[in-house]
């Protein structure tokens, strides 16, 4: 693993070292040659995991999530490179390092083998992308938005804290490698039911649960590009990872305990969908878009079986990216009208022909049409949840119904019908901004054709 | 929305209007500073006199990075080449010939030449008890 870590911290002196005409090209550079070298990773050759040292391991469920945040920094790169314009060279390389710390923390996170050092870097992406929202923000509602991130992140964590400290207490060792042999069965007493409602919070409000989702359109809408792709397709993931990771050592009384976030989950997708439906904004609704599916990815984890798993591991990929391709579709569009309002700029396919090919392909992807992951994904919870209560495919079916209207919906009404009168004067679509769609969705198509390696620990 | 309109003072024209009183920061806000107000599609690049010239005037082959010509086609060359045909393709074929994922092929294969050796043998296909049963110890049948 050091040898991913260390060129992602040495980034950091890159940039600080670059001519300022090199920052944006030295950059994007090593960060594609940093994601070339950690490829390996996925030759996960056993059902067991690459034990790489003490603090690092990787397996098939984090491999997947740690290329997916490795692939995402040189997209944030290119995506940033126009609104930092205006900025000062220091400004700038003070904005890619905050990128390439929350890099550091992410790559490490993915991959750490003790459950403190997991916590410890969990809390520390907190700290980039709220300085990333507060401070390259484009309103002033992003103080307020960087005030929800924070404190609903944070509260739904402390328990965590103090529950691992117990688990350490009683258990002797945090190695997740260990702790799911180790584990011994929770009783039904209330301290053990509070001891998984601790475990558990921290991850709910990441992911977020439908109730405890306020802070994710405020903190989508007012985070700059790069905030908005890297919240949407990794931070939200670290929840569901940690949901993984330590649903292991809470069985048996998951069976029960997890009923009552089930119920929030299915009845938030149908409740986020809709509100979808009925957006204005076009980043809010791709934010409540996000909400809908990782309650999807909830209801999987909460089930606990193994088709369940699998899909969970596919829609987080699947989702991450066709995420973060539509918050950079929304943001081309925001740089070129700078509202983000849905009908202020109709008809754009006579106009951007190309970029309107990408808004189809993401509108797809997000619908989940097949043969996309994001389909695998879908249809293997949706099974799952299925055969785990048979009642649940009205509200799934609901819920894929829905998906697909608002996909749609967002789609015509950006790209079809007639143009509105003002936006005569859009510059074309610029070959960084179709770069940045390429790279989103030739992995999208690609993992389509080869799966397996997305699909988790029990494929 | 309608009432921000009448803070930046209608009798100013917009070029030469003050801080608007809702910024946070007192530094000069960028060109990409919007809000999703419709009153305001016109964006404070327009002060610096250049807001509406297309890039592609000075620069036909702007490619979106830069506005210095050289470091704009750098760009577009490092991130295709990086991107796509060193990352995408060198990486997708690296991806391709993975040997046996999970080891799911081998699982495979053993499952069927040991099929075929304890039908052979005549033994069972798979033994009925999970666990050897001499080995399981039961605590002695309590009297109620």
């Amino acid at each position: 693993m050091l040898k991913i870590i260390i060129p992602t911290i040495m980034l950091i002196p890159l940039t600080w070292l670059s001519k300022n005409s090199m920052i944006w090209i030295n950059t994007t550079t090593h960060s594609l040659v940093i994601t070339l070298i950690s490829l390996p990773l996925l030759n996960q050759f056993n059902d067991n995991s690459l034990n790489l040292s003490t603090m690092y391991f990787s397996d098939s469920l984090s491999t997947p999530l740690l290329m997916l945040t490795m692939w995402l920094l040189p997209l944030m790169i290119i995506a940033s490179q126009f609104h930092l314009i205006k900025e000062s060279p220091t400004r700038k390389k003070l904005y890619i390092t905050m990128l390439i710390s929350l890099q550091i923390f992410l790559v490490m996170t993915f991959t750490a083998t003790e459950l403190i050092m997991f916590y410890i870097l969990f809390e520390a992406t907190l700290v980039p992308t709220l300085i990333i929202i507060t401070r390259w923000g484009g309103q002033t509602e992003r103080l307020n938005a960087g005030l929800y991130f924070l404190f609903y992140t944070l509260v739904g964590s402390l328990p965590l804290l103090i529950a691992l400290i117990h688990l350490q207490n009683s258990t002797g060792s945090l190695n997740m490698l260990l702790a799911q042999y180790w584990s011994e069965p929770l009783k039904t007493s209330w301290s053990d039911t509070i001891l998984w409602l601790a475990c558990m919070m921290a991850f709910m409000v990441k992911m977020p649960l439908y109730g405890l989702h306020l802070w994710l359109p405020k903190a989508h809408v007012e985070a700059p590009i790069a905030g908005s792709m890297v919240l949407a397709a990794i931070l939200l993931k670290l929840g569901g990872y940690g949901m993984l990771r330590i649903t292991t050592m809470l069985t048996p009384i998951t069976s029960f305990m997890a009923y009552p976030f089930l119920m929030l989950s299915l009845w938030g997708m149908i409740m986020t969908s809709s509100i979808c439906l009925r957006q204005t904004d076009l980043k809010s609704l791709i934010a409540y878009s996000s909400v809908s599916h990782m309650a999807l990815v909830i209801v999987a984890v909460l089930i606990q079986t193994p088709w369940s798993f699998m899909g969970a591991t596919a829609l987080m990929i699947a989702h991450g990216l066709t995420s973060s391709m539509l918050f950079c579709l929304a943001n081309s569009n925001y740089e070129r009208t700078h509202s983000r309002t849905m009908i202020l700029a109709r008809g754009l396919q006579t106009m951007l022909p190309l970029m309107a090919a990408w808004w189809l392909l993401a509108s797809l992807t997000n619908l989940a049409l097949p043969p996309s992951i994001n389909l695998i994904g879908e249809l293997f919870v949706v099974m799952s949840t299925f055969s785990w209560s048979s009642i649940s495919i009205i509200l799934m079916g609901i819920n894929i119904v829905i998906t697909a209207l608002y996909s749609l919906y967002m789609l015509i009404m950006t790209q079809r019908g007639k143009q509105t009168h003002h936006i005569n004067n859009l510059p074309p679509s610029y070959t960084r901004e179709n770069t940045l769609m390429t790279m989103h969705l030739l992995p999208l198509l690609l993992l389509s054709i080869n799966p397996k390696i997305i699909l988790g620990t029990l494929y | 929305m309608l009432t921000r309109v009448s803070r930046f003072g209608s009798a100013l024209p917009r070029l030469l209007s003050s801080q608007p009183a809702r910024f946070v920061s007192q530094s000069k806000p960028t060109s990409s500073t919007g809000s999703t107000a419709v009153t305001e599609l016109h964006p404070a690049a327009e002060q610096s006199g250049h807001g509406e010239v297309s890039p592609y005037v000075k620069n036909p082959d702007y490619h979106g990075f830069s506005s210095d010509p050289v470091e704009d086609e750098w760009n577009m060359r490092v991130g295709f080449f990086f991107g796509i045909s060193v990352a995408l393709v060198i990486g997708g074929t690296f991806l391709h010939y993975l040997p046996d994922h999970g080891m799911r092929q081998w699982a495979r294969r053993e499952a069927e030449r040991l099929v075929v050796q304890r039908e052979k043998e005549g033994l069972p296909l798979i033994e009925e008890n999970y666990y050897d049963v001499n080995k399981i110890v039961l605590p002695a049948a309590e009297k109620e």
